[in-house]
């Protein structure tokens, strides 16, 4: 694998037309659906737009693959909570599917503080030649029906219906920073900066707060929750991640309030690099189960770590995203690019994660080579089915050529989110407005 | 300024961050405290903004606050550690400023703390090397400005408990008869649970209210301070020759002129900080 990623090749490549960037565009999130067919973005206008991958199409092998739009709709709108004066952006924070149980697909998108429910259904048939209906399907004068007929089914354009189903409202104080549906397809939670709510996807009126760490006296507080999921096997396990760098897995069979948690992951600070900003970048941005559910992956400011479940005094795997930032941790604490939230991903395998950075960089770790690759997701690399080159950014020393400054790197130019295909060499990556979608060369060989 | 009732956008903020001048991470030759000092600094511009929106990010302003509770804890230890001899006065500066030793620079810190009291901040510029002269006054506010902090932050500590105005209610999912249930059956109930699940918002806005005095006050008062001597020091170049200090010196006519009004603007302008703290915090 180590070797693919280096020859990743464009698939295709999504560009909105836009030269300038609108604050609406920016594009807030990425997730694949559990086949992969699909692939979800939501951005801060509450857009939700939804690609599809083409079918395999002998007559054009390259065409195999290729993730084009199949529907687009307003997820959310601003709104104004007139009790607090305050407006509530539409930006979707998360998106996540639902399993498929039959012809539809579901998804949750999330701003906020509200979680909608939608099903994205297809229609390419339509009934005609109703006895009692006209084509219009306004009732037919009964005096002018003198002869019964079978209505048939008629092909027609592929028509994609995105219907809102369930609204989660009233739920949350804080913002939501993330939403995870159950293995056991019923349920979901939600998270916001202080506590976790349990819903029952058909159930809108009520919702079970199973964690809360918000302290009596606000003042006390010095610790928030910055993202949450469930176990992929397990219904009863969860985990949540903090604003202090450890990670809390609960089991819902102990309490209904897992104010407790059965696990703690934490890691002692290294005292060679502590520094006033020690905390602030040691703060979890995203955590995720391996898809076998052994272990979790977490991305803090500059490293991702891999945590096994079974040890909690320290990660497994610590990888350095760019530790070159180390020094500049002052001047990016001044212009909050250390609140960036970057969030991270798993392969199909589990073997090797995928996180991103500045300057329209993301990094990959091969676990078991332990290779890491830079690549860049610019519009200048990505002309269709190019081949995307590493790059290097040069700390000090000798530079090389094509090797990139630390002094150079575009701080405006952030990916926080990349998504990985369930099962494919496929990710999506969302850099600012544009969404790129590269393809694992050796992979499409293969077919 | 932002209104209240606006909608938190960091677009604004964001527009400056293009450009990593990094004016402090090269100026590696800055002492210890001095920086630590800045960072505080940063730290409380920034609550200051975030004050400025209605809904202030929770999860930053955490962050920052628990940085500003380590500066403060780690200076309270380098100062307890370190009886303070008042009497060295003035002849301790250039001494320490030659040094780099963290423990003199708080000694330093204090003592300047002592002086402005005294008001003898005008003898010394006149006596001592014009570089010295620099560096010691950004300080001297600083030092005022941390020790008023510190005494505020002490203040804040000790009357916490009155000032939290969260109702009852709102702590309903923790008492075991709830346990963390919270059950709405028809709207009129919904909106019940709203107003408890806003009651943080609520009692965070009438502490707005009957700070509203204040706040029209401090919107008046001059907080160029931040922006001209507390940032200044990183803003210089460490390469800089001693020769051109001179003329960096001249673009701060605050610092040498008027400190001593500076001084007490600044502490009224920190007081305010320390509201804005506990209001961020409280939120």
């Amino acid at each position: 694998m180590g070797e693919d990623t280096d020859t990743r090749k464009i698939n295709h490549s999504f560009l909105r037309d836009h030269n300038y960037v609108t604050e609406a565009d920016i594009i807030s999130t990425v997730e694949f659906n559990h086949t992969g067919e699909l692939l979800a973005t939501g951005d801060k206008g509450g857009r939700v737009v939804i690609f599809q991958r083409e079918p395999e199409s002998k007559n054009e092998p390259y065409s195999q693959g290729e993730y084009n739009v199949y529907s687009t709709f307003q997820s959310h709108e601003p709104e104004f909570d007139y009790l607090k004066s305050l407006e509530i952006e539409e930006k979707i924070n998360k998106i996540k599917w639902l399993p498929q149980q039959n012809a539809a697909h579901s998804l949750l998108s999330t701003n906020d503080k509200t979680i909608k429910l939608w099903k994205i259904t297809e229609r390419d048939k339509r009934p005609e030649g109703y006895n009692l209906k006209d084509e219009e399907g306004k009732l037919k004068d009964l005096s002018t029906v003198t002869s019964l007929q079978v209505p048939v089914l008629k092909p027609m354009d592929l028509m994609v219906e995105v219907t809102p189903r369930r609204i989660f409202a009233n739920g949350h104080t804080y913002h939501v920073n993330s939403i995870s549906v159950n293995s056991d397809c019923e349920t979901y939670m939600s998270a916001d900066d202080l506590r976790i709510n349990l819903w029952h996807l058909a159930i809108t009126d009520r919702s079970f707060n199973i964690v809360d760490i918000k302290p009596a006296n606000m003042e006390d507080l010095t610790e928030v929750i910055t993202a949450s999921e469930f176990h992929p096997h397990h219904c009863n396990l969860f985990v949540y991640s903090s604003s202090k760098g450890s990670l809390r897995l609960c089991d819902m069979r102990a309490s209904a309030l897992c104010d407790k948690h059965s696990k703690l992951y934490e890691e002692p600070e290294d005292p060679s690099n502590r520094s006033f900003f020690s905390e602030i970048i040691s703060s979890v941005s995203d955590v995720k189960f391996s898809h076998s559910g052994r272990y979790m992956l977490t991305r803090d400011y500059l490293t991702v770590k891999v945590w096994d479940l079974n040890m909690e005094t320290k990660p497994v795997e610590t990888y350095q995203v760019h530790d070159y930032l180390r020094s500049k941790l002052c001047s990016l604490y001044e212009n909050d690019c250390i609140f960036d939230k970057f969030e991270c991903a798993w392969n199909g395998s589990d073997s090797v994660i995928m996180t991103g950075a500045y300057n329209n960089f993301f990094r990959m770790f091969d676990r078991n080579t332990k290779r890491d690759v830079t690549l860049e997701a610019s519009r200048e690399s990505s002309k269709p089915r190019a081949i995307l080159k590493p790059r290097r950014v040069c700390v000090g020393g000798k530079r090389r050529k094509d090797d990139i400054s630390v002094d150079s790197l575009d701080f405006t130019k952030k990916i926080l989110h990349t998504a990985w295909h369930p099962t494919e060499n496929i990710i999506a990556i969302a850099a600012t407005n544009n969404l790129y979608i590269f393809q694992d060369k050796v992979n499409s060989e293969m077919h | 300024m932002l209104g209240r009732g606006l909608k938190r956008k960091l677009s604004d903020y964001e527009e400056n961050m293009a450009g990593l001048s990094s004016a402090f991470d090269s100026s590696r030759n800055l002492t210890y405290p001095l920086k630590r000092q800045l960072v505080l600094n940063m730290c409380l511009t920034k609550l200051q903004t975030y004050k400025m929106l209605v809904e202030p990010d929770l999860h930053r302003s955490v962050l920052i606050a628990n940085t500003v509770r380590q500066i403060q804890e780690e200076m309270r230890q380098e100062t307890s550690q370190q009886p303070v001899n008042v009497c060295n006065g003035l002849g301790l500066h250039s001494q320490n400023y030659t040094g780099v030793d963290s423990a003199g620079i708080s000694a330093q810190l204090l003592s300047g703390v002592n002086q402005q009291e005294s008001n003898c901040c005008d003898s010394r510029s006149a006596e001592e090397p014009i570089e010295n002269g620099l560096l010691m006054v950004s300080d001297d506010d600083m030092s005022s400005a941390i020790s008023s902090i510190l005494k505020d932050l002490d203040f804040m500590e000790d009357i916490s408990p009155p000032t939290c105005l969260v109702p009852a209610g709102d702590d309903q999912p923790k008492s075991p008869e709830n346990v963390g249930l919270k059950l709405e059956d028809d709207r009129q109930e919904l909106k019940g649970a709203e107003c408890v699940f806003g009651s943080f918002e609520i009692s965070n806005s009438t502490s707005y209210l009957k700070d509203l005095a204040i706040d029209d006050i401090f919107e008046d008062i001059d907080t160029s301070m931040y922006d001209s001597d507390f940032c200044c020091p990183p803003l210089m170049p460490s390469r800089v020759p001693p020769a051109t200090t001179e003329e960096t010196l001249k673009t701060f006519p605050t610092c040498n002129s008027s400190s001593t009004n500076n001084i007490q603007i600044c502490r009224t302008d920190l007081s305010e900080l320390d509201h804005i703290m506990e209001i961020l915090v409280g939120s």
